[in-house]
């Protein structure tokens, strides 16, 4: 279990970003973080996965606790050995490597060979496209492609905490929904746990046990996915549904008419 | 008749020892985007250190060549963890900088423990000379050709199937991701420092058994760059195939022009070709171009 209890971040000791920020992650649940553009969400990601020290970013108060041990002071190849993995945001691929070089570094610490060979068959069962690209230069793959890629990879890490940094960015959204069929196939399968960071509220929610918004590095609203996605508020402002569950008329919006109850 | 293919022979042999030193260039560029400008200094200091441990110490050449891969290793594993480790997150320049630093620093060592400025090794291969057709090449020449071809083939395998090798080239496409995949980045920075001074080192030798070793090692180096340059700075395949062209060019150019025109201009053929491969083809023969995707 994944738990984050009051914590800070500040970039180049200077810039702080995370005010405050508690959250846990379940076994085996999948756990949603939602919000706008700069609220926090990817920043907390790193934080998790030790990221942040590359950016000159830093835990400087709160903790990070792994089934009970601090992993805030560790580095991003101790956590990843723990099996925390964080699929980057924006198709991160190695784009002079092909599809299954790709997978294979993703793959890198793990020994047992015939296990690797098993998951890999496994990803290309989840994603028969990767199969069929196996030997193309991962560069040239169209975006939806690089997106599965990116899962498949850390997927490839045999994770117990699978962390993922919206993966609906820039996809159609009929490869939304695949992709999306993918996650929560692989967390029924396997039970592992993940952390999903969103800003297309209605697919994530959708899939989602929990969920956390955040506005301004700061937690403002969590609780269960059906409780979310019937929250006013939320269906107002994320949702873009009215009070009534109808699609809202541009023509008819009053915004003074309502505030977010959490300012 | 027979001068040219004197000439083909000495270019392309001397021409694969330029690669294989080249190589080592190539993959600390490809992995930390560092150019190493102490390329020379080291195929100069491991040669020494060669001379060191045969002829000082008298050691034997089967337990002297061990010594001198372990101290290359040891050199290149100190050179990342102590000058370019605790720059890492700085600027580009400031670790092209530092390993010019190096280089000046490691000339002053050798002049220092060295102060000769000639030495030569005892004889590594058999006396009697090579006859391919009318031409006649030394055992030494023959040996470079083999051993640097043997490495680079080595070499690509590794590159292609071993996971660490996939993942050096991982690194070179994008850092952070290889470190969300839970792979330690500093580890790879040190092995490919490793590699590169190997390759040096093995250079060095090969190159002072043709000349014996003399400062001109560091010329070694430089010329190791054109090839760089000629071959484009991220390609191992650029590498193996412009070291004999740029070893050609110097062997046929200096073999013919030199009568025609003033002595030394061999040492200038070079660095011709890398001024007109910046204009033509600033990439290089098989650089990578970046992909983008639109």
């Amino acid at each position: 279990m994944l738990k984050l209890s009051n914590v800070e971040v500040a970039y180049s000791n200077v810039i702080q970003v995370l005010h405050g920020v508690s959250l846990s992650v379940e076994d085996g649940s999948i756990v949603t973080l939602l919000g706008a553009n700069g609220a926090g969400k990817s920043t907390t990601l790193k934080a998790i996965s030790g990221l942040l020290r590359t950016e000159e970013g830093e835990v400087t108060d709160g903790s990070i606790d792994w089934n009970g041990k601090r992993i805030d002071n560790k580095s991003a190849e101790e956590i990843g050995k723990l099996g925390i993995i964080q699929a980057l945001e924006g198709r991160r691929v190695f784009e002079h490597l092909n599809t299954e070089e790709n997978l294979l570094v993703g793959a890198y610490n793990r020994s047992d060979r015939p296990a690797v060979r098993q998951d890999l068959a496994m990803v290309y069962q989840y994603f028969p496209r990767l199969k069929e690209l196996r030997h193309n230069t991962a560069g040239y793959l169209s975006g939806g492609e690089q997106q599965m890629l990116v899962i498949s990879r850390a997927i490839m890490a045999s994770p117990k905490l699978l962390m993922l940094d919206e993966p609906s960015l820039g996809l159609a959204p009929m490869l939304v929904e695949e992709i999306y069929d993918i996650i929560l196939r692989f967390n029924t399968e396997h039970k592992t746990s993940v952390l999903l960071v969103e800003q297309n509220v209605r697919v994530a929610l959708g899939i989602a046990h929990y969920g956390y918004i955040m506005e301004n590095g700061r937690v403002v609203l969590d609780g269960s996915a059906d409780f979310l996605r019937n929250n006013e508020d939320v269906r107002e402002f994320y949702i873009g549904l009215s009070a009534t569950g109808t699609k809202k008329s541009y023509r008819e919006v009053k915004h003074y008419k309502r505030r977010k109850r959490w300012l | 008749m027979a001068e040219l293919i004197q000439f083909v022979t000495t270019g392309i042999t001397v021409g694969m020892v330029y690669a294989l030193i080249a190589l080592g260039f190539v993959l600390i560029w490809k992995s930390s985007g560092v150019a190493n400008l102490a390329l020379g200094q080291l195929v100069l200091i491991s040669s020494w250190f060669t001379y060191g441990m045969l002829v000082q110490v008298g050691l034997p050449v089967w337990l002297g060549f061990p010594l001198v891969i372990l101290f290359a290793m040891g050199l290149g594993w100190i050179t990342e963890r102590f000058a370019l480790r605790p720059l890492i997150g700085q600027p580009i320049l400031s670790l092209i900088t530092v390993t010019l630093g190096i280089a000046f620093f490691i000339q002053g060592a050798v002049s220092f423990i060295w102060p000769k400025s000639v030495a030569a090794l005892p004889r590594l291969f058999p006396e009697e000379p090579i006859h391919i057709g009318t031409a006649v090449v030394s055992q030494e020449y023959f040996w470079a050709a083999v051993i640097s071809l043997a490495l680079f083939g080595a070499l690509s395998l590794f590159f292609k199937y071993h996971k660490m090798g996939i993942a050096m080239r991982a690194v070179a496409d994008d850092q952070m991701a290889v470190q969300a995949c839970g792979i330690p980045v500093t580890k790879i920075f040190s092995q490919s420092w490793m590699f590169a001074c190997v390759l040096a080192a093995v250079g060095g030798i090969l190159m002072s058994s043709i000349g014996g070793i003399t400062f001109g090692l560091v010329e070694t180096g430089l010329k190791a760059f054109s090839v760089v340059i000629l071959g484009g700075l991220d390609s191992f395949l650029g590498a193996i195939v412009a070291g004999p062209i740029i070893g050609l060019a110097e062997n046929l150019g200096g073999g013919y022009l030199t009568p025609l025109t003033w002595p030394g201009i061999r040492e200038v053929i070079p660095f011709i070709i890398i001024i007109i491969v910046m204009c033509i083809r600033p990439y290089g023969l098989f650089g990578e171009r970046r992909i983008e995707r639109i």
